[in-house]
Parts: structure tokens; C-alpha cells; sequence
């Protein structure tokens, strides 16, 4: 599943119908965003697999395809992987095995990893898990009622508009490319001629993007578009009882995890040990 | 090279933010004044375009693939830093919210990295050198912002001490040096083909018709 996939499974997750998804989108925002941070102010890896089983409750609440979930999460992984990966090696500690050249494994190196791979994959499936409960003019929204400039998010309303269409369009272009056995990996054609054309097919949808973005401009003028238009319609519910348990709950589960991981994770050994 | 959350301090990522959040006033008041109110579409459609320029792949010589970034190309097209500061914050918030592509704790440093260092990295190199020659410029500020970019993002990891900076330097540096030989040329071919179809949207031309910007 590449990203030109994702975005559809995204839309089509986001239109589901559950509990999660029906509510406020300002609230989901909030919410899964302390949930990021406090993932990456934890400092033991007990609190991200405890708040990751909560995460994934959640998935299970929404009706969200869990496979798709895991795809997504996969997709995400390699840059992240490979700065955990190296961790071992380059995180200073004792060192537990040693390979000729100087290379060494190291204890804390191993932990530290360890500590990252678990806050990477809780703050992936809080990504992922707010953008398939949330339509993502929905989330834009949300941004605009708690202050982003109005500016900023009517350039992200529209943008998001758009990149459906551009993504259609790409695929037209890549599509005539490979019924033309055009292949930008093919080796048997010169690096710089492959390159050249990849220029072209940007040039193409710059220019593309900009009539379109100019057509667009006129049409909305004669529809009485202004410097001070809204362009977006109300999408956020009011906030009830349905709101107020989601934000019980995950306040509940954060200070009884900071609690526990105060007092009692510290005596659990590893797990519950704080790693720097 | 979209860093992930987890990677950063809270504090620090906070820093990034503030950094982030002055320089976006500074891209919103230069879309104010240079590109009335066309900025929104026009901003809009151009973010979309490089979001979806992003997606496409580009080989790399030695067997790996990577991907365009595109704020040179933006900052040129508009002779302004400031447009891919913009445009690309769009782009970052998009791929940080909806799809998980660089984190939302690290999203100012993203921006910072991507958008602040790289159109200025980019669009410096190209007021540099454009009198030398005008395509070899384009070249040098495409690869420049990428190249600049990634060593950014490879002394943030350092700070964080998440990655030493000599390893961080050296591989950050090495993979994006090549990359940024593709975003170079890309770059020039992109540009070159906009002046042969649509010479009017480039903004030295723009300049010497005495027209605006985006009008």
C-alpha cells in the first residue's frame, strides 16, 4: 500500500460509522495529540505498551480495519527503524558484545532502542487511529475552532481538496508512462534521460496544478469569494455526554499510569525502569 | 528525512515550534502583500502539487529510491523563501496529522528543516550564483536545500542525542548529497520547461515585466 492507496483507505475509514467516529472532532484532536505527547515524555516502556493496549481498544471501538491499521503502521517504520537499529551501536553503555573493528553492542544502546521502537509505535497508531476516526476536513476544522490562523487552514481546507485530484491526475500521468513501457527504475535507459523525464512529468503537474489553481480563483470570484469568505462548512457536533466519557477516560488512564509510573513501574525491573 | 515523534525532547521540540511559529507569520504576511487575496488557491493547488510530488520516486544510483522536496523549485518559481516556507508547512502538516509521515511533537522541527532551511538554503544559493548561470544556479539551490536540510535534521538528532554527530553528518550528509543531485536536475528541468510553456509564471519574468506576483 503506497501513500497514493493510503489516502483513499484513509477517506473511506474516516466515513465509517462508530462511537469514536461520531465524536467532536476538536476533542479527538486534543486528545490524541496528549496521548503523542505524553507518549514521548514517558520514559518507560510499561506506560507506551499499557498506552498502546489502550490505543488499540480504541481501534477495536471504531469499527477500523485492525489490517489496515498494521499495514499503515509498516509503511511508516523504516526511517524510524533505522535510527533504532542503530542504536546499540552508538548509545554509549555497557558494552554487552564486542564485533572486531571497534563495533560494540551496548546494554544501554539496546533499551534506549527498545524505548524508541515503543514510543514510535504509539505515536503511529494515535496518527493513524485520529486520521481514520476523523475526516480530514473535519480535522482542519477542529485546527481553525482552536486557533490556527484563518489564513494557515484555508490553505490546508483547499489544499486537501486538491490532493485527490492531483493524486488522479499523477496516475493518469504514471499510467500513459507505463503503457509507453516507461519505467523510471528500468536501467537499460540513461539515468539522466530517466530523470529528464521526471522533470517533465513535474513540470506537467505544476503547470496542471496552477491553471487548475488559477480556473479555480476565477470561478470562486464569480461565486463572490472574498479575502473574507468562510470556506468551509460547520462539521464539529456539539460536545456531550459521549464527549465527556472519551475525555474522562483517557485523563483517568494518563494519571493513573503517571501515578503508577511514580510509584509503583520503578520496582517492576526493566520495564518499569526510566531510560535516558 | 521527516523525523518522527519520539526522537526529540518535548523542550526542545518546543523551541523548533516558537522558531517555526515566527517564521510563519513572517511567509503569511509576505503572501499578504505579494499575492492578494489569489494566495489562498493559488497556495492551496501548490501545496497539493507538492504533496503529490513527494509521492513519486526517484532512483538513487546506488539501488535505493528517495523523494523530491521541492522547496527550491517553490521558492525560485516565486522568487521568495518565504513561498516554500508556507507551502511547505501545508504539505509537513498534512503528512505529520493524516499519515503519519514525521511526527506532530517533532512537526516544528520538520518545518523548520524542510521548509525554513531549505527555501532559504535553496533560494540564497540561486540569488548567489544566478548571474554566473542561470541553470547551473537552479542545479546548485536544489541540491543545496536538500543537502542543507538533512545535515539540519542530523545536528537536531545530535542535540536530542538520539544519533551521534559524526555518524548523523556523514550518512544524512552522503545519502542526501546524491538525492540532491536528482533534486537538482529535476529542479532545472521543472524550471526550464515552466519558461519554454509558461514563462509567465516565473517570477524574474514577472519582475521584468513589472508586473506582481501571482496577478
Amino acid at each position: 500500500m503506497g501513500i497514493t492507496d493510503t489516502i483513499y483507505v484513509i477517506e473511506k475509514e474516516s466515513m465509517k460509522e462508530s462511537i469514536l467516529h461520531s465524536l467532536d472532532g476538536r476533542i479527538k484532536l486534543i486528545l490524541l495529540t496528549f496521548i503523542i505527547i505524553y507518549a514521548v515524555f514517558s520514559t518507560q516502556i510499561i506506560v507506551l505498551i499499557a498506552l498502546e493496549a489502550y490505543l488499540i481498544l480504541l481501534i477495536y471501538l471504531s469499527n477500523i480495519s485492525f489490517k489496515t491499521a498494521l499495514l499503515r503502521v509498516l509503511i511508516l517504520l523504516p526511517f524510524s527503524i533505522f535510527i533504532i537499529a542503530f542504536q546499540p551501536f552508538v548509545h554509549p553503555g555497557d558494552i554487552i558484545y564486542q564485533f572486531p573493528f571497534g563495533i560494540n553492542i551496548t546494554y544501554q544502546g539496546l533499551i534506549f532502542g527498545a524505548l524508541l521502537f515503543s514510543r514510535i509505535l504509539v505515536t503511529l497508531t494515535s496518527v493513524i487511529l485520529l486520521s481514520s476516526i476523523s475526516p480530514m476536513q473535519e480535522v482542519v476544522q477542529s485546527f481553525r475552532k482552536l486557533g490556527m490562523p484563518r489564513d494557515f487552514s484555508m490553505i490546508l481546507s483547499l489544499m486537501i481538496r486538491f490532493i485527490f485530484l492531483f493524486y488522479d491526475e499523477l496516475k493518469k500521468i504514471t499510467n500513459a508512462q507505463t503503457a509507453r513501457n516507461f519505467n523510471i527504475f528500468n536501467k537499460k535507459t540513461a539515468y539522466s534521460w530517466r530523470l529528464k523525464q521526471l522533470g517533465f512529468t513535474i513540470m506537467m503537474m505544476f503547470l496542471r496544478s496552477y491553471e487548475r489553481g488559477e480556473s479555480i480563483y476565477l470561478s470562486m470570484l464569480s461565486r463572490g469569494y472574498s479575502d473574507k469568505s468562510k470556506l468551509y462548512y460547520n462539521l464539529n457536533k456539539k460536545i456531550g455526554t459521549p464527549e465527556y466519557i472519551f475525555i474522562g477516560m483517557t485523563l483517568l488512564i494518563v494519571v493513573i499510569l503517571q501515578f503508577l509510573a511514580i510509584f509503583f513501574f520503578p520496582q517492576l525491573g526493566l520495564l518499569g525502569a526510566h531510560i535516558t | 528525512m521527516h523525523i518522527p515523534d519520539g526522537f526529540l525532547p518535548l523542550w526542545q521540540t518546543g523551541i523548533y515550534y516558537i522558531i517555526t511559529i515566527i517564521a510563519l507569520y513572517f511567509a503569511l504576511n509576505w503572501a499578504k502583500e505579494n499575492l492578494d487575496e489569489k494566495r489562498v488557491p493559488l497556495m492551496a493547488v501548490l501545496a497539493a502539487f507538492i504533496f503529490a510530488m513527494q509521492a513519486m520516486n526517484i532512483p538513487i544510483p546506488w539501488g535505493t529510491s528517495g523523494h523530491m522536496l521541492g522547496a527550491a523549485l517553490v521558492a525560485i518559481v516565486f522568487g521568495s523563501p518565504w513561498a516554500a516556507v508556507l507551502v511547505l508547512a501545508v504539505v509537513l502538516t498534512v503528512q505529520g496529522f493524516f499519515f503519519g509521515d514525521g511526527g506532530i511533537t517533532a512537526l516544528g522541527a520538520n518545518i523548520l528543516d524542510m521548509g525554513v532551511i531549505a527555501g532559504f538554503t535553496g533560494f540564497g544559493v540561486f540569488k548567489a550564483l544566478q548571474k554566473l548561470n542561470l541553470w547551473v544556479a537552479i542545479f546548485l539551490a536544489g541540491w543545496a536545500s536538500i543537502f542543507v536540510a538533512s545535515l539540519a535534521v542530523a545536528i537536531e538528532l545530535a542535540l536530542a542525542g538520539t544519533f551521534p554527530y559524526d555518524l548523523g553528518l556523514i550518512f544524512m550528509g552522503l545519502y542526501h548529497a546524491v538525492i540532491g543531485i536528482a533534486e537538482g536536475a529535476i529542479t532545472v528541468v521543472a524550471i526550464l520547461a515552466i519558461q519554454k510553456v509558461r514563462p509567465d509564471l516565473l517570477h524574474w519574468n514577472k519582475t521584468k515585466s513589472g508586473s506582481e506576483v501571482g496577478k
